[in-house]
């Protein structure tokens, strides 16, 4: 699919979509950080913690994705090579449910980028200079959201913020790298001879 | 037209949901249902498997996998979707019923905005939700009585 339908599918999307307030959307999200802050000991428990619950939202955010485009009267057809999964997650998939469109790097077949310039999860959000918060990934909810939709469909990924603007990058990077087509089958006893 | 009934599958051949959708709609028990579910699931794997016409990738354009889309029977109609998620909706209907593939994409949607959205719905699970199955109600009352509208 090409990137103008992505974005233009994306944007109608959007339009259709019923509105939160982004200011309670983002001191939501903020709060909820601070409480797994205050719950768990290390950094790499509040990051699994948010990828976690990112997973949850992921795998049933899908199935809304491909029903309200089906409705809209739009064509999402199977994507056949990661390139286009990646175009149609940040084009249509970011913007349908936050707004805000991503750019997609590639990186390799089986690898790409996606950068967000503009976050609606960290709108007010500083984090404190002390050296423990270098590794918390305030976004990480997002890795689990890729990861949790893209295996309803049969991808198995592994999602990765490398970059994130609180901890002082100009841009937020999500890595996204595919491990497995997940292909479920009858198995291998019934192959034909 | 008059509906008969409404099953979903999920992506392990289990039955998730079913519904009798109108006065005619046959008495079933559950146990048979169960087993409606999961022959189906299998019948539309076989289906698939069985094609003689392989799509490259086993894939077609514009849908999911190969597989039944539509039986006519002499007093059933019946037509699946399946989405690309693996959940198949099936609905039954008696024949000269128009719009049935409108109701499918419909009953998808709801099941994306009443039962995934439940947060204590455990996805492939049976659906419990009210909400969901009140939706369809409106949905088949008004389709019914009105033929398909936009919304």
């Amino acid at each position: 699919m090409s990137k103008s339908t992505a974005a233009a599918n994306g944007h109608s999307l959007w339009q259709k979509m019923p509105k939160a307030n982004a200011e309670l959307f983002a001191l939501t999200y903020g709060t909820l950080v601070t409480e797994l802050v205050r719950d768990y000991e290390s950094t790499e428990d509040i990051n699994e913690q948010l990828e976690k619950m990112g997973y949850s939202i992921g795998v049933r955010c899908v199935d809304e994705f491909l029903a309200k485009a089906d409705q809209a009267g739009m064509v999402i057809p199977p994507c056949r090579a990661f390139a286009e999964t990646a175009e149609v997650l940040a084009k249509t998939g970011f913007r349908m449910f936050l707004g805000v469109s991503a750019e997609v790097q590639m990186i390799s077949d089986s690898s790409f980028s996606l950068l967000i310039y503009e976050n609606p999860l960290s709108l007010f959000v500083e984090l404190p200079s002390d050296p423990k918060w270098k590794d918390i990934k305030y976004s990480n909810l997002y890795c689990g959201i890729l990861r949790g939709s893209l295996e309803q469909v049969n991808l198995r990924v592994e999602c990765t913020m490398v970059k994130d603007v609180l901890q002082g990058d100009d841009v937020n990077e999500i890595r996204v790298d595919l491990k497995e087509v997940l292909v479920d089958g009858a198995g291998e006893e019934y192959d034909e001879e | 037209m008059v509906f008969l009934s409404l099953f979903i599958v999920n992506k392990s051949g289990g039955l998730i949901h079913h519904r009798p959708l109108g006065p005619n709609a046959p008495q079933i028990g559950t146990n048979e249902w169960l087993r409606i579910g999961s022959t189906f699931h299998s019948l539309h794997a076989i289906a698939a498997e069985a094609s003689p016409l392989r799509l490259p990738g086993n894939k077609n354009p514009y849908g999911a996998d190969d597989g039944i889309e539509e039986i006519h029977a002499g007093g059933l109609e019946l037509r699946c979707f399946q989405t690309r998620t693996d959940v198949k909706f099936v609905i039954t209907a008696e024949p000269g019923t128009s719009d049935m593939e409108y109701v499918l994409k419909e009953i998808y949607v709801l099941y994306t905005d009443c039962a995934l959205k439940d947060p204590f719905y455990e996805l492939e699970m049976p659906i419990r939700c009210e909400l969901f199955t009140q939706a369809v109600d409106n949905l088949i009352e008004h389709v019914e009585k009105n033929g398909p509208s936009k919304r």
